[in-house]
């Protein structure tokens, strides 16, 4: 009956796996929908894809004073503004001394390009005064950072939420304590046309520095207008030049190649867990094939990732690191068995004790993977997160799925401990011999001395 | 292959240190050594890429519309004339072309070339005019195929190079001046929807237009002069990203030592640290010795060797933690004890590294040379990764161990305590 059930589990682990194979390379019409699979929905680098690209060029009527640091200073903040948008791979590259031109991957429209950076708004914040005249409180430049959110607290719908430097500040603040019952009108331009966007009427002095931009339709509009304030801050004002599609530094080939050489890879590696470990070798390749498949699901759904080719031969790389953990828990297994334990008894202890070392092992790695999404910018952060979904799927894959494939292996073959390349130790057989020779009944479980045990135990 | 005979070998690596030591201290003096002579013969003791240093870039625009088939043609066609630029002395310039792409689609589309900078600024300045010149130059002939049924009626054929509308209308022209110089008229022009067919009717047949005509329709330059002049462009990796990616990694190194000296011990700790600061050195020193081209991907490289390298060093900790608390060694020296662990854990080791390595292998033989420059730098950290994690850390770890006892256990009681395991074991 046992014997059954494992037979069926193991199957159905065996359907998951094909299935997602199946769904990772196959896309499928039903109907009206198109199902991509999962390696054909994974976004690709600028490298492999190309993308759209916009040249923009500084205003000839800016002042060229600290111009270089500006100019780096506004493409530090377009960077972060991509990056924010999910497109860690985009590049941004400083052309002659006036130009900045920026390449976003796996775009085809080059109009897109301003849908992910915005056009430039600049912002204003104007006085409307008792006496009929109007006086600029604040720009933009006093903004230090602008979010779209819900403002339940006041009833006030989708709001923009702008944080004020020390200048900015001191304006608002003494405008708004000397004006209470005027209004505010906030002004933006885009592309020399003014918007009135809202004239609040002052109620009360603001003097935290936290303005409110009130009456966003919803969220999409009030993060549109959260960003073009973010662009519109640009240290120096810039201007479209051109844009256009650009191709793939390396093309298909570089693809191609890459994909044979992960497929090539992935058989000698279950080649050699086959050979050194036999059927715990087969369990491990059916776990890595799953890994596989959800390592390409988790990089279809994920936004940040934008495979570049180096970050394909880090998938691959990912598919040796993934056995990692089932050699460990193995070797664990044939040590308890050489020292004496059943099959089934060392494979449970096998798995107990190479827990604690799998776990340290990777929380190392995960501590530098967070680190370095959270401090990271651009490409790092992307692969960061990579290396992340990596790590947790293989921690998943050897810590679930292979301590379940054993069990039902070690069920369906409980006499056969070759089959698992698992054999008993020279001095475990000596032992085993003497008792046999004195006549003495073995148990299996007592062999060890009870010094060791207990050592083992204590861990 | 009996790796199981090694086990039942009794071997001192812990005290063979110096060695171990001392090979990664000799790549390290070669790889500065390397650098030193980089450095006064090609004045860049390492080989920093585009993505680090910057250069610059040149966009050719084409007379004639960009398809698949003539992109890879123009595209060897711009590498050959950039790359084997030579000055008035005949000497070589040794630009490298570091990436082309194709921008835009159909007729307004270029070629964008980025090269890095060979000499200096000022010197640059003349060399990209030479660039420049040299694109428009060297001449690529196109000549079409003429036809004409009874000398009135011609069709001109480009074959491959669909016309963008400028060439075409600059043809038409030279083709109406020419039926005038001779006496007649050309009229009824027109391009197929290819573009790359131009038929056209003339008044009266004409033999002296016949003969001028192939000159006339053939394009002597199919860069026709557009190709624009050598800009400078800055680095992708911007300095901010480097310092933010180095920031990170030192902090994410910290981290791991406060993990591990908080799970192990603080030696422990210690140890993983030199070890993966090894690794880091040793990839470092390859880079340098072997003069090989470091680019963005080369940070890729180091995140993945400092996420990696470290798991194997901490399955020898284990093993070393589970030993310090085992009975058998309650009397024994660290040193004893990290031989006994190396021991125990010297098969898992060699196998979690080889399946490492045959994945990254199969990328770096079957992959293009792009990826070949990410998969060495990996093959080099994962094999200095499995010997600093055997050779390196534990013995660090019993060094430091050992020094802090006062007296250590004589030898003569570790081999009984060594029997004693042998019996169970």
């Amino acid at each position: 009956m046992k014997k059954k059930s494992s037979i069926i589990k193991i199957s159905i682990i065996g359907v998951i796996t094909i299935i997602g194979l199946i769904l990772s390379f196959c896309t499928f019409h039903i109907g009206l929908t198109t199902f991509k699979s999962f390696s054909s929905a994974i976004k690709l680098g600028l490298d492999l894809k190309g993308g759209v690209y916009a040249v923009y060029e500084m205003d000839s009527a800016e002042d060229t004073t600290n111009l270089s640091s500006r100019m780096a200073g506004t493409r530090t903040r377009l960077e972060n503004l991509l990056t924010k948008k999910g497109y860690t791979e985009a590049t941004v590259v400083r052309e002659g001394t006036t130009r900045l031109r920026v390449e976003v991957p796996d775009v085809d429209d080059p109009g897109n390009i301003f849908d992910i950076i915005g056009k430039p708004a600049e912002l204003k914040f104007v006085l409307n005064k008792a006496d009929g005249t109007t006086e600029e409180v604040l720009t933009g430049k006093n903004v230090l950072s602008a979010e779209a959110t819900y403002d339940a607290q006041n009833n006030n719908g989708y709001v923009v939420m702008l944080s004020l430097d020390n200048a900015g500040t001191e304006a608002f603040s003494k405008a708004t304590s000397e004006n209470i019952g005027q209004t505010m009108s906030i002004i933006s331009t885009v592309d020399g046309d003014e918007t009135v966007i809202s004239s609040p009427k002052i109620e009360v002095a603001i003097t935290n520095g936290q303005a409110i931009i009130n009456g966003m339709e919803d969220l999409t509009a009030a993060q549109n207008l959260a960003d073009q304030i973010t662009s519109g801050q640009f240290e120096v004002k810039l201007s479209l030049l051109e844009s256009s599609t650009v191709s793939p530094t390396l093309g298909e080939k570089a693809l191609l190649y890459g994909v044979i050489a992960g497929i090539v890879g992935l058989v000698l590696v279950m080649a050699f867990l086959i050979w050194r470990y036999r059927m715990l070798g087969v369990v491990a390749s059916m776990a890595l094939l799953l890994y596989a498949a959800l390592m390409l699901l988790f990089l279809a759904i994920l936004p940040w990732v934008q495979l570049t080719l180096p970050g394909i031969a880090g998938i691959i790389l990912s598919i040796g690191m993934a056995v990692d953990a089932n050699v460990i828990i193995y070797e664990r297994i044939k040590d308890e068995y050489r020292n004496g334990k059943s099959m089934l008894a060392a494979s449970h202890a096998g798995f107990k004790k190479a827990t604690k070392a799998i776990i340290d092992s990777n929380v190392t790695t995960i501590i530098a993977g967070v680190v370095l999404w959270i401090f990271g910018t651009g490409s790092i952060r992307g692969f960061a997160l990579t290396l992340l979904v990596g790590i947790l799927l293989s921690l998943f894959s050897a810590m679930f799925i292979t301590r379940k494939l054993v069990k039902y292996f070690m069920t369906l073959l409980p006499e056969s401990p070759k089959a698992f390349s698992l054999v008993r130790g020279k001095d475990y057989e000596q032992k085993a011999e003497e008792l046999a020779d004195s006549q003495t009944e073995m148990p299996i479980e007592t062999v060890e001395v009870p010094q060791g045990e207990v050592a083992h135990e204590n861990i | 292959m009996k790796i199981s005979n090694l086990m039942n070998k009794d071997f001192k690596l812990v005290e063979k240190k110096k060695i171990w030591y001392l090979i990664p201290a000799c790549i390290v003096a070669a790889a500065i050594v390397a650098m030193i002579i980089f450095g006064c013969v090609t004045g860049s003791p390492l080989n920093l890429g585009m993505d680090f240093t910057g250069g610059y870039t040149v966009n050719v625009k084409l007379s004639t519309k960009l398809t698949a088939a003539t992109y890879n043609s123009y595209k060897d066609e711009i590498v050959e004339v950039i790359e084997n630029l030579t000055d008035e002395n005949g000497k070589p310039y040794g630009i490298k072309v570091s990436a082309v792409q194709s921008q835009g689609s159909n007729e307004d589309a270029s070629i964008y070339v980025k090269y890095k900078a060979v000499a200096s600024d000022e010197v640059m300045e003349d060399i990209n005019t030479a660039v420049q010149e040299a694109l428009q130059d060297k001449i690529f002939k196109i000549v079409p195929v003429i036809t004409s049924e009874n000398g009135t009626n011609y069709q001109v054929d480009y074959v491959n190079f669909p016309l963008v509308n400028s060439t075409y209308e600059a043809k038409v022209k030279e083709i109406q001046a020419l039926a005038t110089a001779n006496g007649i008229t050309a009229n009824g022009f027109s391009l197929d929807d290819t573009g790359k067919i131009v038929t056209f009717d003339v008044s009266a047949a004409n033999e002296t237009f016949g003969t001028a005509l192939a000159e006339t329709v053939t394009i002597s330059d199919k860069y026709s002069g557009q190709a624009q002049k050598g800009d400078i462009i800055s680095a992708t990796v911007s300095g901010e990203l480097l310092t933010n990616a180095l920031l990170a990694i030192c902090l994410s190194i910290v981290l791991m030592l406060v993990y591990i000296a908080f799970r192990f011990e603080v030696s422990s700790g210690v140890s993983a640290i030199v070890a993966l600061l090894h690794d880091i050195f040793i990839m470092f020193s390859f880079m340098a010795i072997f003069h090989i081209e470091i680019n963005s991907t080369f940070i890729a490289a180091l995140i993945t060797i400092l996420g990696y390298s470290i798991n194997n060093t901490i399955i020898v900790f284990d093993r070393i933690r589970e030993n310090v608390k085992s009975l058998y060694y309650k009397n024994s020296t660290a040193t004893f004890i990290a031989n006994q662990s190396i021991k125990e854990t010297l098969v898992r080791s060699l196998n979690t590294s080889i399946t490492t390595l045959i994945t990254i292998a199969m990328v770096a033989i079957i992959g293009v040379p792009s990826i070949r420059v990410f998969a060495l730098p990996i093959i080099v950290g994962l094999l200095a990764g499995t010997f600093s994690s055997i050779f390196i850390s534990p013995s660090v770890w019993a060094l430091w161990k050992d020094r802090k006892k006062k007296s250590p256990r004589p030898d003569h009681h570790e081999k009984k305590v060594k029997e004693g395991k042998a019996a169970v074991a």
